[in-house]
């Protein structure tokens, strides 16, 4: 068959991103970890995986399980594994956070817990890059190549933390302390550089464009952008490692990526004024708007942190540069993409059998924008606020920020809910003949 | 299961060159009962009505770039009246479209929703033809659902996909 249907279980990955994303603010609002400890401490290590596999990471894989297939118009490779690889990666995630406490004398210290941990979530994420990869494979143009890239960084990372959970265990020898003690920064580029950030990027192309009615970006220019993004991770991981082999220290290896990493968001930058610029649409829809409000907390991200290294002060304020980048432009760009592609989704699982039989209501229907956006602008308030607490060092005022983050998360999660349900649907269009309400948590087979 | 004999003009046609002679002895080569898959740089049109005088049904796919797979399948005699699934099945004869929708301009999903409307109102194997900027990934799997037909590709500046649609007959 040609074309995409419904991925069945987008829906359930989104639901367990949530829910972790609402683990991570209130381990936040809590004081656990980072800023009320050191960023190398076990909470912060808690929180950093809460947030990065729990949320970011199964919201990418939910919406790239739908979004791959529809990259290249083919079926996905295996519809079959989407759901084990959710239970691999929740399991695998739990029992690394378990070992993590263990490390930090809040539960006994099973650090066996931390290998198996990484044993599951390798398998969970090797199913994830095996099913989208050979989806991607058939047809690698434009976007899908950010897929690509996104899925070997991911192999990457992966590596990466399994060596450090099997070092933590004192199962790697030598090899493997040495790569836990200098290998950190490169597990986190290719985490939140090369998986979370190209892929994003490459997801955003296509959406901005299709829901702008834009045309695509020119290959050529978005060839450039992620050639820049794949060189600077390529230079942090490959060069990074043999630095470390080396002993040569990783600040030239660091700084050559971090230069090619601002071209990256440059470039990016150059692409996204091209899609609006070149839109058809005038009026633009919610999910777009707070998407220019992740692309300005990009941009300040990468601000922050040229300012931050000329005045020498980066290593004391990563936190708050990584805050930034992860909440402000990638969890900002997945909420408001989310928001949408639920709606999607939903409209078509629901109407799409009986449309052009019966009137049918819009997309647009199934949603309560003017509503929906004051929870959108709270959280980003709120994000940004919590930047400036963490470059002031203040961590009472930064709860406070986590706080006013959860409340905001808390009316997007319930607007998303009622789009889920049809609750916003005038009762004469909610459920013509034939049509009904779809299932929370995953879609019909 | 059909057999085919894959048959790459892309060479030849990006040379410059005149793929006909190829094709027609490769047709020649043919076992009975076996296929021909053509690969070429544009959807080769004047070529259907050739091959289906020689009784094959053709079914082409879009490629990158604006390159074309062409599957030519034998048509049994025996199997002429079953009806193949969408998106496979012979196109020869198909009527000139009752319907023309010029859905470039519309917001997403709007273009799906139209094409559907349409498709809905169209007598048995009665086509309609309509222009998108997209290619309508999710609109297959509803068309296939409700059996019908169609065939599609984008033009050579790969700015408009063009649709047709053919109702059940």
């Amino acid at each position: 068959m040609i074309g995409a249907s419904i991925s069945r279980w987008t829906m359930s990955y989104f639901a367990a991103a949530l829910a972790w994303l609402f683990v991570a603010l209130a381990l936040m609002v809590a004081g656990l970890g980072f800023p009320a400890v050191h960023l190398a401490s076990p909470d912060t290590l808690v929180l950093v995986h809460v947030v990065c596999i729990g949320w970011l990471s199964l919201a990418m894989c939910g919406a790239l399980f739908q979004f791959v297939p529809v990259l290249v118009a083919r079926p996905l490779f295996s519809e079959k594994w989407a759901l084990p690889a959710l239970g691999l990666l929740t399991a695998g995630l739990v029992s690394l956070l378990a070992g993590f406490l263990g490390l930090g004398g809040r539960l006994p210290a099973w650090l066996w817990l931390l290998p198996l941990g990484a044993i599951l979530l390798a398998g969970g994420f090797g199913l994830v890059v095996v099913d989208l990869g050979m989806t991607a494979w058939l047809r690698p143009v434009g976007p899908a190549r950010f897929v690509l890239v996104g899925l070997a960084s991911l192999c990457a990372t992966v590596a990466f933390g399994a060596m450090f959970a099997f070092t933590h265990a004192g199962w790697a020898g030598s090899i493997g302390e040495t790569i836990l003690a200098n290998g950190v920064p490169l597990h986190a580029i290719a985490g939140l550089g090369g998986w979370l950030t190209l892929t994003a990027m490459g997801v955003s192309y296509r959406l901005l464009s299709m829901f702008m009615l834009s045309p695509d970006v020119d290959d050529r220019k978005s060839n450039m952008t992620l050639a820049a993004g794949a060189l600077a991770i390529a230079v942090a991981v490959v060069g990074g490692i043999v630095a470390i082999w080396l002993v040569s220290g990783l600040n030239v290896v660091l700084s050559i990526a971090a230069v090619l990493g601002l071209a990256t968001a440059a470039l990016y930058g150059r692409d996204l004024i091209g899609i609006f610029s070149g839109r058809k649409r005038r009026q633009l829809e919610l999910n777009t708007r707070m998407a220019v409000l992740s692309f300005v907390s990009l941009a300040a991200a990468a601000f922050l942190g040229v300012v931050l290294v000329l005045t020498g002060a980066f290593a004391a304020h990563v936190g708050a540069f990584t805050f930034l980048a992860v909440f402000g432009w990638l969890s900002g760009l997945v909420l408001a993409k989310l928001y949408k592609i639920v709606a999607f989704l939903t409209w078509l699982e629901a109407y799409g059998p009986v449309m052009g039989r019966t009137p049918t209501p819009r997309v647009q229907d199934l949603v309560a924008e003017a509503r929906a956006s004051k929870w959108f602008v709270i959280y980003y308030v709120a994000v940004w606020f919590g930047t400036l607490t963490l470059v002031a060092g203040q961590p009472s005022a930064f709860r406070a920020a986590a706080a006013m983050m959860t409340i905001g998360l808390a009316g997007i999660v319930r607007e998303v809910i009622r789009t889920r349900r049809l609750a916003d649907v005038a009762g004469s269009l909610r459920l013509p003949n034939g049509a009904c309400t779809p299932c929370l948590l995953c879609a019909r087979a | 299961m059909t057999d085919y004999i894959d048959v790459d003009v892309r060479p030849i046609l990006r040379a410059g060159g005149e793929p006909f002679s190829v094709i027609m002895s490769a047709l020649d080569r043919l076992e009975p009962g076996q296929g021909l898959r053509l690969y070429a740089t544009f959807k080769p049109v004047p070529l259907f009505a050739v091959m289906a005088d020689r009784g094959f049904a053709h079914s082409a796919q879009a490629l990158d770039a604006g390159e074309w797979e062409v599957l030519f399948t034998p048509t049994a005699p025996a199997t002429k009246q079953s009806a193949p699934a969408s998106g496979t099945s012979d196109f020869d004869n198909w009527p000139e479209p009752v319907v023309t929708l010029d859905n470039r301009d519309l917001d997403p999903p709007e273009p799906m929703v139209r094409i559907l409307a349409a498709a809905e109102k169209l007598g048995p194997g009665e086509t309609l033809s309509a222009l998108l900027r997209r290619e309508p990934v999710f609109l297959f799997p509803q068309l296939e659902k409700r059996g019908y037909h169609w065939l599609g590709g984008f033009s050579p500046d790969g700015a408009t996909y063009e649709l047709t649609v053919r109702a059940p007959s």
